[in-house]
């Protein structure tokens, strides 16, 4: 049967060709469910990545200026003293980052057990608007007002971290629900180069009106982030179910798991036939599904290991995220401005990565391989950039190389993989799984991320970066090690595939 | 709606400030002249240059006349065997053209006195007693009958054989008195260490977005949530 995948075109084309038997404009109602949420996670993105930008415009309004004479007059030039110098302005800077990724992580793992729980239009709202609003106070308000101080601005992040967090695992549940498995892979894997375009958007938007002020960053990032999330509440439909559409789970293809063995599927055959007549349109709904618990959630097979590996990736990727103009300056004496810009490079490979990678995999019908292989690869691509000459061309070459084999799998397994986890058939489908495994996924690989940026700092101020790319390479590979298990059982359920389809012919 | 909050407030702020500022301007303007008692005699360097550029004598000081433009203040100071031991606060004088301190008992001129008197051009100062900013801010520093004259004062930014003073990007060196200088913000820049150029087109960038929010939110709302069932 998986042989076969081979020749099945990405879902939507088969979505469309049922919409003519229902009679409804599904490609219009489908087609729409994409940009809100795709929009989301861009802007939320885009407002990450100000904060990147305007770092320095932050430290340099924290700190009074360094110079051998006083300056006059001093409200212009001395009186603020959050900080004594830039140096500690910066410290403190990263510590937030941290503190934004630890809370990220912590919320990931509730939000997504409230995301199955409570409409997934109000958390996403909730989430959009109230992270907007943090950011507003944050950047805006306390500026316009004058205060500056080191609690209220972590305190605010800590809340801000646990706000963002709850869109993500409700955006892949909302896209789970509205595609099946099978075009998932490549649906995901261009969707989620949201986060790279969101970068890209953000440094373009921060860029444009810094010039104002940092304050004006932030208020038209997070004014634009508000904007998404009333759009999200007047326009976003959650699932097919609530326009009264059959639910993309009577596919019995997009039903067909990850770790499938051959003998299930008769079951899910079944099961499909059930699930289907239970979910008439104009019955009513007897029970709505249950929700899953959240250490059930994390027994799930191929969750935890999943989980791990993504840890491991996802702690290189920030690592480039945070730290590449920095090293981009800082190794080969480039322009912050340059460097900013050639830092995009590393997003633009991991666009094309997830894309073209979630594209393979789907028609393989299986995503451990691809990543294995991809991962193999991104550690020759670390050690490659490591050597990089002192020339942007190659340079920027090498880091595309790179974004390409890091991101794309980093892409994948956040959104299709965690996908097919939370609507394998061990949950039989009748509970709503999907946003509370995103929520482990992510918040795994999100601490992962957050210990690495101050691992990163410790190994670059003691050892030098070339350690630095080392313990990228190592963290690589310990993905892999992760993903080991997985990749025996989906290579021996093909192999079986392939003997099988000989003995027929 | 935020942006215009954003015009309002500073507004309000500068309203107060300027109430405050202004009430307390007023009360050490008098003080300065009624630091010691008597008036301006018309003999001395003060009193002369003060007829001779039609000046209103009130107590110590002698006061612009004329102008309803520019707002009333002292343009010269005469403070001359008055029992000053300690030159501190003299601010609300601070765009004097003359200021005659001889006859006292000067013991201590504070580093920041004379800071921001960019108009002060004749000085007379017990012998003892330096030119503030050192003799290099002065075009003529002599003494005479017991008195220390400094004259012309110099332009603290244009000087040559000085180190350099350079200021911070964005911002332009000015003159503030005798030895100091300030660095004020170039054109167009403003806000603390002259990081802000221009002002925010509030309008140009919150209206369109405003207006395709609501418009993208009616048009989804027409063709998607309407259909919803409510669970």
């Amino acid at each position: 049967m998986h042989g076969l995948h081979g020749c099945i075109a990405p879902n939507h084309n088969r979505s469309y060709l049922r919409t003519g038997l229902d009679c409804t404009p599904y490609k219009i109602i489908y087609r729409d469910s994409i940009i809100p949420t795709t929009s989301n996670y861009v802007l939320l993105h885009a407002s990450r990545k100000t904060f990147s930008n305007v770092k320095v415009s932050i430290s340099a309004q924290w700190t009074p200026s360094v110079q051998n004479v006083s300056l006059s007059p001093g409200e212009t030039w001395e009186d603020n003293h959050l900080f004594a110098d830039e140096n500690q302005a910066t410290l403190f800077l990263g510590a937030l980052d941290s503190i934004f990724l630890f809370s990220y992580a912590v919320g990931l793992y509730l939000s997504g057990v409230i995301g199955d729980r409570v409409n997934l239009r109000y958390v996403l709202c909730v989430g959009l608007c109230g992270s907007a609003a943090v950011e507003f106070v944050f950047g805006t308000l306390t500026e316009w007002l004058h205060i500056y101080n080191i609690y209220l601005y972590c305190g605010l992040w800590v809340l801000n971290g646990l706000l963002q967090s709850a869109v993500w695992p409700c955006v892949v549940a909302v896209m789970g629900n509205w595609f099946g498995k099978t075009g998932r892979g490549f649906i995901f894997g261009l969707w989620s180069a949201c986060a790279s375009v969101g970068n890209i958007l953000g440094a373009f938007l921060a860029s444009s009106v810094l010039k104002y002020g940092y304050e004006y960053a932030f208020l038209v990032t997070s004014v634009v982030q508000f904007a998404g999330g009333v759009v999200v509440f007047f326009g976003l439909l959650t699932s097919p179910k609530e326009t009264g559409l059959n639910p993309v789970e009577t596919d019995t293809d997009s039903h067909r798991p990850l770790m499938s063995d051959e003998e299930n599927e008769v079951e899910v055959e079944v099961y499909g036939r059930r699930y289907q007549s239970v979910q008439q349109p104009d019955e009513p709904l007897v029970e709505p599904p249950r929700a899953i618990g959240f250490c059930q959630a994390f027994c799930l097979p191929g969750v935890l290991p999943y989980s791990l590996a993504y840890a491991c990736l996802k702690l290189v990727n920030y690592s480039f995220f945070f730290w590449l103009p920095f090293y981009l300056s800082n190794n080969y004496g480039w322009k912050e401005a340059e460097a900013d810009r050639l830092s995009v490079w590393y997003d633009v490979g991991g666009i094309i990565g997830g894309t073209v990678q979630g594209l393979i995999s789907d028609f393989m019908g299986k995503r451990a391989p691809v990543l294995a292989i991809s991962l193999a690869l991104a550690m020759g691509a670390l050690v490659g950039y490591s050597n990089s000459p002192n020339d942007k061309v190659i340079n920027a070459a090498l880091l595309a190389t790179t974004g390409f084999f890091i991101g794309g799998p980093s892409n994948m397994i956040s959104s299709a993989i965690s996908a097919d986890l939370g609507r394998q058939e061990a949950l039989r489908g009748s509970q709503e799984a999907l946003a509370t495994v995103t929520g482990i996924v992510d918040g795994t690989g999100s601490i992962g991320a957050a210990g690495g940026q101050y691992l990163v700092s410790l190994i670059e101020s003691k050892l030098g970066w070339m350690c630095v790319f080392y313990f990228f390479v190592v963290m690589t590979g310990g993905s892999i090690v992760f993903i080991t298990p997985l990749l025996f059982k989906e290579v021996r359920a093909m192999w079986r595939d392939r003997q099988a389809l000989h003995r027929q012919l | 709606m935020k942006a215009g909050c954003s015009q309002l407030k500073p507004v309000v702020l500068v309203l107060i400030f300027n109430v405050c500022f202004y009430a307390s301007y007023q009360v050490t303007e008098l003080q300065v002249c009624e630091l010691c008692g008597g008036t301006i005699l018309n003999d001395t360097t003060v009193g002369k240059f003060c007829s001779s550029s039609a000046g209103r004598v009130d107590g110590r000081c002698c006061w612009t006349n004329d102008n309803t433009s520019d707002p009333e203040h002292i343009i010269g100071l005469d403070l001359s065997n008055c029992s000053l031991t300690h030159v501190e606060d003299l601010q609300a004088a601070s765009r004097a053209l003359m200021i005659d301190l001889s006859l006292n008992p000067i013991v201590n001129v504070s580093d920041s006195a004379f800071q921001g008197f960019t108009e002060l051009n004749y000085m007379i100062l017990p012998q003892d007693i330096f030119c503030p900013g050192g003799n290099t801010s002065w075009e003529k520093v002599e003494v005479k009958e017991g008195n220390r004259l400094c004259e012309g004062q110099k332009d603290t930014c244009n000087q040559t054989g000085q180190l350099s003073i350079n200021c911070p990007e964005n911002s332009l060196c000015a003159p503030y008195g005798p030895g100091f200088f300030e660095c004020s913000c170039a054109d167009n820049y403003h806000g603390y260490k002259c990081l802000r150029e221009g002002e925010f087109p509030a309008l140009q960038v919150f209206g369109p977005l405003g207006a395709s929010t609501v418009v993208i939110a009616i048009l989804l709302w027409v063709t998607q949530r309407r259909k919803a069932k409510s669970h």
